[in-house]
């Protein structure tokens, strides 16, 4: 689905993304790890256009996106979450939702409907997504006043508003409890089930191998190992990049 | 006593176009945040427009209305792809300033093409003041009255329930997190820009359709009395530029009575002035979005 040939990035003489390989397929949750400044945000960056590509070509199903603007690239049904919420303060909750869905499901409706506030099927969609994500009760309050845990819940529940074939998560765990992980967890899992197809970057280890079908690690903006959990587990260089040589 | 009530009605008609003017700069400016000084010459190129139908071709009133609102929205688009659209975000002053020199370059295209001064532009209606008791109110300036209010519960209607409205409030939000959730955010923005354009040029026809003639002057007259409106009124907001554009009428009428003609426009900056320094954010102002971040 996801084909990343040789891409790179450098921030002047900084190889921030070195020539990295990767290919996500359909409906599986490719794990991506490494320690901080692998590089890793940067291609999450790079895969849904906040920067161009220094080199190298991103491929989505098939087709060359590597120059598409932002939101032509959600429009092909790229979305992602940010590590750092970045919500629409002063909109409500179901509203942030409501701007960020661009589906079939939108573009099929009748223009006054679409204009002023959404036919029966996507108020009733909104309603789903904020039940699955536990802010149905939250529904009409501003995004500002939502505590985090509740903001972190809005920005993921904001990404899957679009229906999106790809889902990028940046960091989702970050500044999470012990109870929150598990429940995002358990989310993500309960999406891969819906089909979605998902690339995590994580810096929480055991969400990743928990949750992972696959898990890429980045060191210094190149790839170092690839494959299931287990074995990238006890791969030598893996231990090396996080631990240091004995 | 029957004096003032009398002046404080015809300030309130007055006010009223004050108000209109100072709509479309609310959504420019006040929830945009760009400056587009070129705001009122764009509306005058728009006054232009009809005025020539009216002239070369006897244009109809609805005609010459049609004519007004495409001129401007034209020219408005014009303004957006020139001075904003290329200056990244956070340039606002570069784009201020060049806003200013096609101002300049809007009123010289109107000179060349009515050079003489003023112009006849149609009455809304003819007839004569309607007596309520000993107050006259003319008819023209009801409908303008009426124009405004409407005019401004579509544009808080539009702003806050409609999706056009909503993906705008997020672009101001934060640009690049609506990029990345699928608005494109630099189409929206010349949307907006038409949008505020057809405001001034509705507010334009009103306007000119009261005083009956259009000069090129027009458009620095209408960038001043709508900039003073809506700061009075508070930025962002729309029943705010409304009711700054009621008090700036009010205010300069009884001045006019009371002092003379002169210093009409003295009062009306003192006005200004004075809420700039005691209450800057205006009647009705709020404080802007702010985008949510925290550092995880």
């Amino acid at each position: 689905m996801l084909d990343l040939q040789g891409i790179a990035k450098h921030f002047g003489g900084v190889r921030a993304v070195d020539g990295v390989d990767l290919t996500v397929k359909r409906g599986e949750i490719l794990g991506l790890i490494g320690p901080n400044g692998s590089g890793k945000s940067t291609i999450v960056n790079l895969v849904s256009g906040l920067f161009p590509l220094t080199s190298g070509r991103i491929l989505f199903n098939g087709d060359d996106i590597s120059d598409l603007p932002s939101h032509a690239r959600v429009g092909l049904g790229i979305a992602r979450t940010f590590q750092n919420i970045r919500l629409f303060g002063q909109l409500s909750v179901w509203q942030n939702l409501w701007v960020a869905q661009n589906s079939r499901l939108q573009r099929q409706e009748m223009f006054f409907k679409r204009w002023f506030g959404g036919s029966a099927g996507v108020q009733a969609e909104i309603g789903r997504t904020l039940e699955f994500f536990d802010l149905a009760h939250k529904r009409d309050e501003l995004a500002a006043n939502l505590s985090f845990g509740e903001q972190r819940r809005l920005e993921f529940a904001r990404a899957i508003s679009a229906r999106p074939n790809l889902l990028l998560l940046d960091e989702p765990a970050a500044g999470m409890n012990a109870e929150e992980v598990d429940q995002l967890d358990a989310r993500i899992r309960k999406m891969r089930d819906e089909g979605f197809t998902v690339l995590l970057i994580e810096h929480h280890v055991e969400l990743v191998m928990s949750v992972a079908d696959r898990i890429a690690v980045l060191n210094f903006g190149r790839k170092i190992a690839e494959g299931p959990p287990a074995a990238v587990q006890d791969d030598a260089a893996v231990r090396e990049a996080y631990l240091g040589t004995r | 006593m029957i004096d003032f009530i009398q002046n404080t009605i015809d300030g309130v008609m007055i006010g009223a176009s004050y108000g209109l003017l100072a709509l479309g700069f609310t959504v420019i400016f006040g929830v945009m945040r760009r400056l587009n000084l070129s705001y009122g010459p764009t509306i005058m190129i728009g006054a232009y427009f009809g005025t020539v139908l009216y002239l070369h071709f006897g244009a109809g009133l609805l005609a010459v209305a049609a004519a007004v609102v495409v001129g401007a929205v034209i020219s408005g688009i014009y303004v957006e792809r020139l001075c904003f659209a290329p200056m990244k975000a956070g340039a606002g002053i570069a784009s201020m300033v060049s806003s200013f020199a096609i101002w300049m370059q809007l009123e010289q295209a109107a000179v060349l093409v009515l050079p003489r001064h003023t112009y006849p532009f149609p009455p809304l209606v003819t007839g004569p003041a309607l007596e309520i008791g000993p107050l006259l109110v003319r008819p023209d300036h009801l409908i303008m009255l009426t124009g405004a209010l409407l005019l401004a519960a579509v544009v808080q209607l539009a702003l806050y329930r409609t999706r056009f409205g909503l993906g705008l409030r997020a672009v101001i939000a934060n640009p690049i997190a609506a990029n990345l959730v699928g608005v494109d955010v630099g189409r929206l923005v010349v949307l907006a820009f038409a949008a505020a354009s057809a405001i001034g040029g509705v507010a334009g026809f009103l306007v000119l359709a009261v005083d009956q003639q259009v000069t090129p002057m027009f458009g620095m007259w209408a960038t001043l009395k709508g900039l003073i409106a809506m700061m009075i009124g508070g930025l962002g907001s729309i029943p705010g530029a409304l009711l700054g554009g009621l008090l700036l009428g009010v205010v300069e009428v009884h001045s006019h009575w009371l002092f003379g003609p002169q210093v009409r426009d003295l009062f009306a900056y003192f006005v200004l002035f004075a809420f700039l320094v005691a209450r800057p954010g205006g009647l009705l102002g709020r404080t802007i979005d702010v985008e949510l971040s925290h550092r995880a």
